[in-house]
This record gives C-alpha cells, sequence and structure tokens, in this order.
C-alpha cells in the first residue's frame, strides 16, 4: 500500500484566486492544480469517470457567531478517457459543455483555471463588513463506482480535494 | 395458582433491534445493485453497519467483562452462565464460520468467472476493428484533402473563397477552410450557411501540424456525432492550410459508439474486479459480524433471564446455609425452575416456622433455668450439684456463704481437689465426697468441724439424681449452716435449767440455812464441850455449803436473763482502757494495748460489755498464774458486706488443749480448780446476744486466744 507519502500528496491544490471589482459585480479568477494519483490514472485508463466540484462560498464575518454564508455554489466537472478516439472528454455539468483533449494534461489544464466567475453585486454587500471567499476543489468520491467507494475513503491515494482555503474580498 | 404468564425470553426491544440489523443489511445489500436508488446511500449504509457492529461489539464485550468479573468474585450462576454462553458462542460460530468461507469462495470464483480470455480479446479486437475501420476512414479523407490541395495552390486569395465552395461541395465535406501559416482564416465555407466561425484547431493540433505538415484525427462535435478533421498543408507562396471536416456517417458512429461503450463497460468491470471482491467481501463479513454479535447479545439476554431463577436459588441456599431462612425467592416463570423454586420457598418457610418454635422452647427452657437459678441462688442453704463422676456442675450462692469457697471456680473438678486448696475444710469436704460414694438413695447427716468462724455444724442431705432410663447421672447435695440453730437450742435449755435451779434450789436454802443457825443457836450451851465444837463445825459447814449454793444459783439466774438491757453507743477503746486500769496495779502482769486509729464503736450494753472483757481477763490472768503478757487489740474488719469491729485477746499462758476446743464455751465446762464453769457461757451468750459471735484463735500456737467480733455502729448513726 502506498501509505509512505502524506495524505496530502495527490490533493488538489488552489493556487491563485482573484476578486476583481468590474463595475458593479465582483468576479472571481483562480488557478488550481490537479495532482492525479496512479490509481486515479489506472481508473480513468479503465475508463470510470472522475468527478470535481470547484466550490465557492462567500462568508460574511461576524464577531460572535460562525460566518455568515452569502453564496453557496459549485462548478462541477466530469473527465472521462475514452479509449476509441483515444481522447479525454472533460464536461462542465452546469452548462452540459463538452471538451475533447488528446491528453490528461491539457484536459485537467481546462479544469484548471476559472475565469470571470460572476460572484456578486457590490450593492448586496455591507460596506461596513468585512467578507471572504472559500474556494475549494473536491473530488467526488460518492460519484465512483460502488465498488471502489469504501476503497477511496481508505487509500491516500484517492484523497484527492484540496483544503479549503481563504481570500479575503478587497472592497 | 397464579394466572400463568406467556413471557418470552427475548423482550420487544430486542426484537426491534434485530429487525433493524436486518433492515439495515437489506439495505446494504440492495445498494451493492448499481442501478438500485439506495447506490447513492451506500457509504452511509455502509458507515451506519459498521457502527452498529461497533456497538453489539461493545455490548457483547461489557457483557463478556462483566460476565469474567462475577465468575472471579464466584458470584451464584456465573459458571453455569459462563458455561452456556461458552457453548452457544462454539455452536453458533461453527456453522456460521464454515457457511462464511465457503460464500467467500464461491463470490470470488463467480466473479472470476465473468471475466476470460477470450472475452478481454474479442473486446479488444472490436475496438481495434472500430480504431481501423475509422482510421482507414481518416487516410481516405486525408487523401482526399491532399488532392484538393492541388486545385488550390495557384489560386489566388480572392479565388479561394469560391474554389473552397466548390471544392467542399465536391468533397463532400461538412466545413472546410483555409488558415495562413499565423492561423489567421483565409477562407472558410460550411454546409451550414448559419456557422459563422468555423471550427478552429487547438494549440496541439497546432504543433502537430507545424510538425508533420499534415494532421487528421476523428472528434465528436456533439455528444454522438463523429467528425473527422483533415489538415494537410497547401504549397502556395506562403504555406497555407486546409481544413476540412467530414461527418462520420451515422451508421458508423454509432456501431463504433457501441463498440466503445461495451468496451469501456467490460474494462471497468475487468478493473473494478479485485473492488468488486473487496467490496462484496466487506458486506458479507458485516452481514456474518453484525448477526453474530447481535445473536452473542441476545444469547447473553436469555441465558440470563434463563440463569436468574438458579442465580435466586443458589443465593437462597448460601443464605440458609448460613442461618437465614426467611429467604423467600420470587417466582419468575411458571416452568420447572419456578417449581423449584416455589419448593425452595415452602422448604425455608418449614424450617423457618421448625426454627421459631425452638427457639421460642430454648427461651422458655432458659426462662425455667434462669428462674431455678434465681431460686437457687437466693436459697440460704447450700446446693451443690455432681454429675456421675461426682465432680462439680453447679454450686449456689449459700454453698459459697458457708463454705466461704467460690465452689462455682471448680466446676469440674471433685471436692477432693478442693480439700488440696481449702485444708481447713477438708472434714466435711471428705465427709460429703464419701458419703456421695456410697450412698445409692436418699441420705442426710450432720457433719461438725471447726471453720474460721469457730465450730460450725452442717446439716447435709444428698440425693442421687437418675435418668429417665434409670441411670445414675449424679447427685445433689443440700447443706444447711444449723450452728446456730444448735446454739439457740442450747441456750434455752440452759437458761430452762437455771431458771427452775434459781426457783426450785434457792427457795429451800434459806430454812436450811436458818435452821442450821438455829440448831447451833439453841444447842450449844446444852452440850459438852466436844459435842459442842462439832455441832459448831458442821452448822459451819452447812451455812457456808448453802451460801456456796446460793451463789451458784445466783450466777445461773445471771447466766439464764437477758444481758442486753439498755443498749447505748460504747466507744470500745475507752472502755477496755477503763477494764484494763483495774488491773493495773497487778505486778507481774504486762498489758499490751493496740488499737486502731479511727472510730470503733459498737452499741450494746456496756455493764454485760464491761463483765465480758473482765471475764476474760479474769481467765487470762488466772491461766498465766499472775506472771505473764496480756495482748489486747481492737480492729475494724468487714464481713458479709457488714463492719464488725474485732476484740482479740491473747496471752502467753499453757493455752486451751484441742479437746476442749469444741466444748470450752459450754457451761460447766472449766479447766480451773474453783470456779462454776459458766464464765465463757455467759461471755459467749453476751456477745450472741450483741449479734456478734466468739471463737478461739486456733491458729494461735503459743498461749489462749479469743477473738470477739461485735456489730459495728452505722457511721451515718454517729
Amino acid at each position: 500500500m502506498p501509505l509512505s507519502g502524506n495524505a496530502d500528496e495527490f490533493a488538489a491544490q488552489v493556487k491563485q484566486v482573484q476578486i476583481t471589482l468590474q463595475g458593479e459585480s465582483y468576479i472571481m479568477s483562480a488557478e488550481f492544480v490537479y495532482q492525479l494519483s496512479e490509481k486515479a490514472k489506472e481508473a480513468m485508463k479503465n475508463g470510470v469517470p472522475l468527478f470535481w466540484d470547484i466550490q465557492v462560498k462567500l462568508l460574511q464575518h461576524r464577531e460572535v457567531f460562525w460566518d455568515k454564508t452569502l453564496i453557496d455554489t459549485a462548478i462541477r466537472y466530469r473527465i472521462q478517457y475514452h479509449a476509441l478516439l483515444n481522447m479525454y472528454r472533460v464536461r462542465n455539468e452546469g452548462d452540459g459543455e463538452v471538451y475533447n483533449f488528446s491528453t490528461l494534461s491539457s484536459a485537467l489544464g481546462l479544469m484548471s483555471a476559472i475565469h470571470d466567475f460572476p460572484l456578486i453585486e457590490k450593492n448586496e454587500l455591507v460596506p461596513e463588513k468585512n467578507y471572504q471567499c472559500a474556494v475549494k476543489v473536491s473530488f467526488d468520491r460518492e460519484a465512483l463506482p460502488l465498488p471502489l467507494r469504501p476503497i477511496a475513503y481508505i487509500d491516500p491515494q484517492w484523497y484527492l480535494s484540496s483544503d479549503w482555503t481563504l481570500w479575503p474580498l478587497k472592497k | 395458582m397464579a394466572p400463568e404468564k406467556i413471557k418470552f425470553p427475548i423482550n420487544l426491544s430486542v426484537l426491534i433491534l434485530f429487525g433493524l440489523i436486518l433492515l439495515s443489511l437489506q439495505l446494504m445489500s440492495s445498494a451493492t445493485q448499481e442501478s438500485s436508488q439506495l447506490s447513492a446511500m451506500y457509504s452511509w449504509l455502509l458507515l451506519v453497519n459498521a457502527l452498529g457492529s461497533v456497538v453489539l461489539l461493545i455490548l457483547v464485550g461489557a457483557n463478556i467483562y462483566s460476565l469474567i468479573q462475577h465468575t472471579k468474585r464466584r458470584e451464584a450462576g456465573s459458571r453455569l452462565t459462563t458455561r452456556m454462553v461458552s457453548l452457544f458462542v462454539v455452536l453458533a460460530l461453527a456453522p456460521a464460520v464454515i457457511v462464511f468461507y465457503f460464500s467467500m469462495q464461491f463470490l470470488h470464483q463467480g466473479i472470476d468467472s465473468w471475466f476470460n480470455v477470450e472475452i478481454d480479446r474479442a473486446m479488444e479486437d472490436a475496438l481495434e476493428l472500430s480504431q481501423a475501420s475509422l482510421d482507414q476512414r481518416m487516410r481516405w479523407h486525408l487523401k482526399q484533402t491532399q488532392q484538393l490541395t492541388e486545385k488550390l495552390e495557384d489560386s489566388s486569395e480572392n479565388l479561394v473563397t469560391l474554389e473552397i465552395e466548390n471544392l467542399r461541395e465536391l468533397s463532400g465535406a461538412s466545413e472546410m477552410t483555409l488558415f495562413s501559416r499565423q492561423g489567421r482564416i483565409i477562407a472558410s465555407s460550411s454546409i451550414n450557411p448559419g456557422d459563422i466561425l468555423p471550427s478552429l484547431p487547438d494549440e496541439h493540433i497546432w504543433l502537430q501540424l507545424r510538425q508533420n505538415g499534415e494532421f487528421v484525427a476523428v472528434a465528436p462535435i456533439h455528444e454522438e456525432e463523429l467528425m473527422i478533421r483533415a489538415i494537410v498543408t497547401v504549397k502556395a507562396l506562403e504555406p497555407q492550410y486546409l481544413q476540412a471536416l467530414y461527418p462520420v456517417p451515422v451508421r458508423i458512429a454509432d456501431l463504433a459508439d457501441s463498440v466503445e461503450f461495451a468496451f469501456v463497460r467490460y474494462q471497468e468491470m475487468n478493473y473494478l474486479r479485485n473492488s468488486l471482491k473487496v467490496s462484496f467481501s466487506l458486506a458479507l463479513s458485516l452481514v456474518l459480524l453484525m448477526s453474530l454479535l447481535a445473536a452473542i447479545w441476545a444469547a447473553f439476554i436469555s441465558i440470563r433471564n434463563i440463569i436468574a431463577p438458579v442465580k435466586e436459588l443458589v443465593k437462597g441456599t448460601q443464605a440458609v446455609a448460613s442461618g437465614h431462612y426467611d429467604q423467600q425467592l420470587p417466582v419468575i416463570a411458571q416452568d420447572d425452575l419456578g417449581f423449584l423454586v416455589e419448593s425452595f420457598n415452602d422448604m425455608t418457610h418449614r424450617i423457618a416456622v421448625a426454627r421459631d418454635e425452638t427457639r421460642k422452647a430454648g427461651v422458655e427452657v432458659e426462662n425455667q433455668r434462669a428462674y431455678l437459678e434465681t431460686i437457687l441462688a437466693n436459697l440460704t442453704a447450700g446446693v451443690i450439684s455432681f454429675d456421675v463422676f461426682n465432680k462439680i456442675r453447679t454450686a449456689n450462692q449459700a454453698a459459697y456463704r458457708i463454705f466461704h469457697i467460690h465452689v462455682n471456680q471448680f466446676i469440674g473438678r471433685t471436692l477432693l481437689e478442693l480439700v488440696e486448696n481449702y485444708s481447713e475444710l477438708a472434714e466435711p469436704l471428705k465427709s460429703i465426697q464419701r458419703l456421695l460414694e456410697q450412698a445409692d438413695d436418699i441420705w442426710q447427716q450432720r457433719i461438725a468441724f471447726l471453720g474460721s468462724n469457730g465450730r460450725q455444724e452442717l446439716l447435709c442431705r444428698g440425693t442421687p439424681l437418675f435418668s429417665q432410663e434409670g441411670l445414675r447421672v449424679g447427685a445433689v447435695v443440700v447443706f444447711d449452716d444449723v450452728t446456730d440453730l444448735i446454739q439457740a437450742q442450747k441456750n434455752a435449755a440452759w437458761s430452762e435449767v437455771a431458771r427452775r435451779l434459781a426457783h426450785e434450789i434457792k427457795n429451800p436454802l434459806t430454812p436450811i440455812q436458818l435452821s442450821a443457825e438455829r440448831l447451833q443457836h439453841k444447842l450449844a450451851y446444852k452440850l459438852d464441850p466436844t459435842d459442842a465444837d462439832m455441832l459448831q463445825r458442821s452448822t459451819q459447814t452447812i451455812v457456808q455449803q448453802v451460801l456456796a449454793m446460793k451463789e451458784m444459783v445466783d450466777d445461773f439466774s445471771e447466766y439464764a436473763k437477758p444481758s442486753k438491757k439498755q443498749t447505748v453507743d460504747i466507744d470500745l477503746p475507752r472502755l477496755v482502757q477503763e477494764v484494763l486500769a483495774l488491773y493495773a496495779l497487778k505486778s507481774g502482769v504486762k498489758f499490751k494495748a493496740d488499737y486502731e486509729t479511727g472510730l470503733l464503736m459498737i452499741n450494746g450494753d456496756p455493764v454485760s460489755i464491761r463483765q465480758v472483757l473482765h471475764n476474760l481477763i479474769k481467765n487470762a490472768l488466772e491461766a498465766i498464774d499472775a506472771h505473764g503478757l496480756i495482748e489486747i487489740s481492737l480492729h475494724r474488719v468487714q464481713k458479709n458486706n457488714t463492719d464488725f469491729i474485732e476484740i482479740a485477746l491473747y496471752d502467753d499462758g499453757p493455752g486451751i488443749k484441742d479437746e476442749q476446743i469444741e466444748e470450752i464455751f459450754e457451761p460447766y465446762v472449766t479447766t480451773k480448780a474453783k470456779g462454776t464453769g459458766l464464765g465463757l457461757a455467759i461471755v459467749k451468750k453476751i456477745i450472741e446476744e450483741h449479734g456478734g459471735a466468739i471463737w478461739i484463735d486456733t491458729s494461735r500456737k503459743v498461749g489462749a486466744g479469743f477473738i470477739i467480733q461485735l456489730p459495728a455502729c452505722n457511721s451515718e448513726q454517729l
């Protein structure tokens, strides 16, 4: 069992998140890095589709209580290998867009960035309050075929999700 | 009989739990079916079942721990529970493990049998065939496109747009586009006039294109449609690229799709084969584990219920063994064990009743015994009982009072053993022992002996005791100190004698005396001198003897009349001092007086007490023949919780002979040549009339010693 590496060895990372004000609304751009383990690659090569969610939350900081969640949304990607054409197909589950790539890295490249993601209208924010944007790339184990699921919870090779990262919203 | 209640060994909550376990397992089993709605909940179900197993494991563990503790403490029923649980676990475990083992075998073999090399090969071949077919089509389209470029080579940029339109229609392509080397669109034609922007090759294609000068690939346009993209270099002044998109016929695309779907599915299944085995094994193990643990737990509960009455019985038996007969056990069930418990309750109840009766009888006997003992203790007569070996069994208080021996301390010993410790009582004890040994019937005997308080006389009466079978089991001796009684009888007799003497003898004495004097007076001058002298001597003798008889009769009346006439408190040392003063002038006699400090008072008639002292001192003086030492001492002593003043008087004369000691206080007993023999008798009478006692101190070896004890005056009265 490749338990030698630490649990984050194959975890995705949130590299960079930028929130800018364009006109009257805040938009977000982000970069991610995926580090697929051998087992994940092998499963994909054998036709198992993998699902990732890029989760985005907008939190309003509160002193007493826990932070209030203003926005909780996700972009869901499905990546699958097609043996006939020897290509990787990435599908955005939200809008149904399908992208085909001849290599895995270019397929992951699509999932590695989001551009101009509209976050919130400026007038919805209270100027005195502090806001933070929480971003996470999470691998959906529950979407794996049933026999793989228990293993995915045990084997670090299937710990592909990143942690939550917090990015301040500068006004 | 109480109405029978049918109780299930396992209660409702346990049944519900079993139901839940079965439901959970069933759900998990259903979830493993891919198509099932529950598939999404598979992980949760697995977790719930695992947690359930852990909970059951904890329950079973707690039960086992508790059982071990109980067994260590050797609690009632714990060993039986251990045996039953072990038996159940072994019986349940063995078939379950066998079924589990073979299920695993079948499972693995079953899964493996789905896959084999032929199908593997066929699947790969089918995919390869599809790929080959598409490949051929691609190459054909590439060649076709290359041929088309020749027509474009010489065309000017203006004409190209028209030419492309023609070429596209000619070739059957759905879209045709001419790019500059930098990727700029020079001309484009599409079967669909609505498409303004042609399909653009991505960077990867450009890279390949620049390397190879041509590119061909099948690409999916939409979900199901396939498109062959062929790009070739157009040899012109400035190299250009012609991209042509050819639609793959729907039928071929469908077939290829179908082949790919089947291949992917098969490959996925093949890939997941081991995971599938693992997950089925996991589910199976979980099912086995849960059902086994649940069964063991249920076994614990039901065995506990079965053992409960046995446990109670064991506890009850232990309680009865330690003497608690009031133990009543609850009857839990109306089965054989219930019957046993009922019988046990009956038994203990009867034992308790019998015990109570025995106890009551014992208390009755004890009360009787205490009653008898009280009576015995308060008897004035001494009572000593003996066993068959003539050893002392019991003795009462009066025995101590009479013998001055704590006879109670000699229980289990014979009277002869007492003799060793109390030699002064040797005579009566030996007599009683002898009588005990000899007598077969009731006997009675007077035994006289010299005790510490002088001569004592006992009236003993012995009765042998026989058992109901007629065997001799011992004897009881009752004895009474009759010394005082006999003395009183003697005194009364002497008093009577004295009274009669005074009355019968004294009266004729005066006429005798007068008659003799008259004879002398009338006949003296008528007789010759010789006869007259004889008459003179005879009448003188008569008168002298009459006077002596009168004196004797006076002494007797003195002895007969009561001495305690007027009682006052007497300061004894002073009285003794006064009496001694009268004898102080006697030469040759030395008096030594010793008085204890403090008040030494008695209540009595001073004249009588003075007479006592005179009589005793006179006796002593006569004994020492007016030369010697007379000691007199006064002490306070305590006897039977009463204070006495002891007067001890010793001389250093010849002493009293042993044979006289017993009767020296009797009237007419004397060692002297002259004297009436009433002196000591009067002393004894006076002392006894004052509630005291006098005896001869036999322990003194030189001279004679008299000890008088008189009751002291109460200090409260003083």
